[in-house]
């Protein structure tokens, strides 16, 4: 998948899913399966889940800008219901997240594994516009880095869902943190949570293995 | 496992159902926002639907030694928290022209809907209550269905916690626990439930459920304290047991199951030959050792009322309140207690 450059962007235009920047651009579909109930981190869990669907979601299309500074990404998928609040013990908001592997050898499906850290970029519905900037050494190991470094804005209309993640190419020294570069290829993965359906934690669907992430460099300066 | 365990001991016999220790509980741990709903103690009237509402029906723990994945019980099958006109009645200056209600829409369940129902037919109807609290369980179902292990067993004394700052509020727990004794906090987001009063524990002073107990109900120490109640009552004289072993998570709460009064018969005389709450009734709710336990609690009741010495008795009576908490008798009044900065900004 490509990251296109846009010099026109900024960083309020990339992170606003309606604005015109994001019109026309190239949209990849990206298949999602439902994480595995075997692989789920406690017993309870892998039960629970044994007989169930898990994965609500089963597309997501996704567009990404940058403007040499930040990175954005355009998620859109097919949501009946916004489930932006916990109204009751056993309600659950929809979620999404970004996922891009620190060590080379981070396992997707595992969300890395001890030595080998994920960097996620996660929105949650009841969260509003925080977006929470995170690492993770194996299912259940995730930890916060940061509220701060991680912007989400959404939308929900019409039983669609259009959800933008943005975030500085370059954090400066945050262990646990992907780093990025115009020119500089990456990989990443999606993964949403579906409220409605109890979603939470594994229980997701997400892309499958990592995704080749293409960025722009940018444009020879003093070229013309 | 703990390398020792923290336990109590309640006795059925005794519990009046006043609800000091909900009340002395609610006071102490459970008054900050999004808690408005939780009662960490709870008693409730046997038999009955208890709370939340038809809990053992609700699934969870290790039945048949596996996981079973219980379901989440919702706001209303806790009974919620009713919001009242508290200020109208206490500030609105209309003297008696208002009254105290409930506002909004006119609940259908509560806490405590269905206290002193109980069961049976008039003259041998009959009821007692039970008090339940976490049963900081040794193999605790909660701890076991955390996908991120934010559920902690302390090791020096057994007391499960959920630690707030893993919980990100998934909820496993709460539908994993067989005994529906975990909360969710809608405004801190996450799971919240007894504590057993460790900052009283660690400071040697007994649960306040426990020490604030008018009728002397509930006993306090470690397992493995030979020489304090809550050996002699479970291991000693086997008559402390666990509710629904048949769960699996092995509860570290115990109780003494009650006698009830004698039956009477059709001439209205006392008979003896049955007892008025059914046994097979009991046999539900602490699984087949509460035989041996009313028949030992008999024997010793008859031992004592011949004018005989029982040390099951005098256990029971707790002459001294201060010999039930197994050396956590230190008075709260004495401590000076520094209130805990939160951890929000």
């Amino acid at each position: 998948m490509r990251v296109q450059y846009d010099p026109k962007a900024d960083s309020a235009s990339l992170l606003d899913p309606g604005s015109k920047i994001w019109n026309g651009r190239k949209r990849e579909v990206l298949e999602l399966m439902g994480a595995p109930a075997g692989l789920q981190p406690s017993g309870a869990i892998r039960a629970a889940y044994a007989d169930q669907k898990i994965g609500a979601v089963t597309s997501v299309s996704v567009s990404a800008l940058h403007d040499g500074e930040v990175i954005a990404f355009r998620l859109e998928w097919q949501d009946p219901s916004d489930d932006a609040s916990i109204g009751d013990n056993d309600s659950f908001p929809d979620a999404a997240a970004l996922a891009f592997p620190v060590h080379e050898q981070a396992p997707m499906i595992l969300m890395g594994a001890p030595g080998m850290p994920v960097n996620a970029w996660y929105w949650r519905a009841d969260d509003g516009e925080k977006g929470r900037h995170v690492t993770a050494e194996g299912l259940g190991t995730s930890r916060l880095l940061d509220e701060s470094l991680v912007k989400v804005r959404g939308q929900w209309k019409a039983g669609r869902r259009a959800l933008v993640i943005s975030r500085s190419m370059q954090v400066g020294d945050v262990p646990g943190a992907a780093q990025f570069a115009p020119g500089e290829p990456s990989r990443f993965g999606v993964a949403i949570w579906e409220g409605s359906h109890g979603e939470r934690a594994g229980i997701k669907a997400f892309s499958g293995n990592w995704k080749d992430l293409t960025i722009d460099a940018l444009p020879e300066k003093g070229g013309n | 496992m703990a390398e020792r365990q923290l336990a109590m001991v309640m006795d059925l016999n005794k519990c009046i159902g006043c609800q000091t220790c909900t009340i002395a509980c609610k006071q102490l741990w459970t008054r900050d926002e999004g808690m408005e709903y939780m009662w960490w103690n709870s008693v409730n009237t046997q038999p009955g639907r208890g709370t939340p509402k038809d809990w053992e029906k609700m699934g969870g723990g290790f039945p048949n030694k596996k996981p079973d994945p219980g379901r989440i019980p919702t706001r209303a099958e806790f009974g919620d928290a009713w919001e009242y006109n508290h200020k109208e009645v206490f500030y609105g200056g209309k003297g008696d022209k208002t009254h105290l209600q409930i506002q909004g829409q006119k609940p259908d369940w509560g806490p405590n809907w269905d206290e002193d129902q109980g069961a049976g037919e008039y003259p041998n109807s009959y009821y007692f209550y039970l008090p339940r609290i976490c049963n900081h369980c040794t193999h605790p179902a909660c701890l076991e269905a955390c996908p991120r292990n934010a559920i902690e067993k302390n090791a020096e004394n057994g007391i499960v916690t959920v630690n707030e700052d893993s919980c990100r509020g998934y909820r496993f727990c709460m539908a994993a626990c067989p005994y529906k004794k975990i909360y969710f906090n809608q405004v801190a987001k996450v799971a919240q439930k007894c504590i057993f009063c460790f900052p009283r524990i660690e400071k040697g002073v007994a649960n306040a459920c426990a020490r604030q107990c008018p009728g002397r109900v509930r006993f306090v120490g470690y397992r493995d304290d030979q020489n304090a109640p809550i050996y002699k009552l479970v291991d000693k004289w086997k008559v402390a047991i666990p509710l629904h072993p048949e769960y699996g998570t092995e509860p570290n709460v115990f109780y003494v199951p009650p006698l009830g009064p004698a039956r009477f018969d059709e001439a209205g005389d006392l008979d003896e030959s049955t007892p008025r709450i059914p046994t097979e009734y009991l046999e539900s709710l602490f699984g087949p050792a509460v035989h041996d336990s009313l028949a030992i609690l008999k024997a010793e009741m008859e031992k004592a009322r011949e004018g005989g010495k029982s040390e099951l008795m005098d256990l029971l009576i707790a002459y001294k309140w201060k010999d039930m908490f197994g050396g956590f008798d230190r008075d709260p009044a004495s401590i000076e207690w520094v209130k805990a900065e939160s951890t929000e900004g």
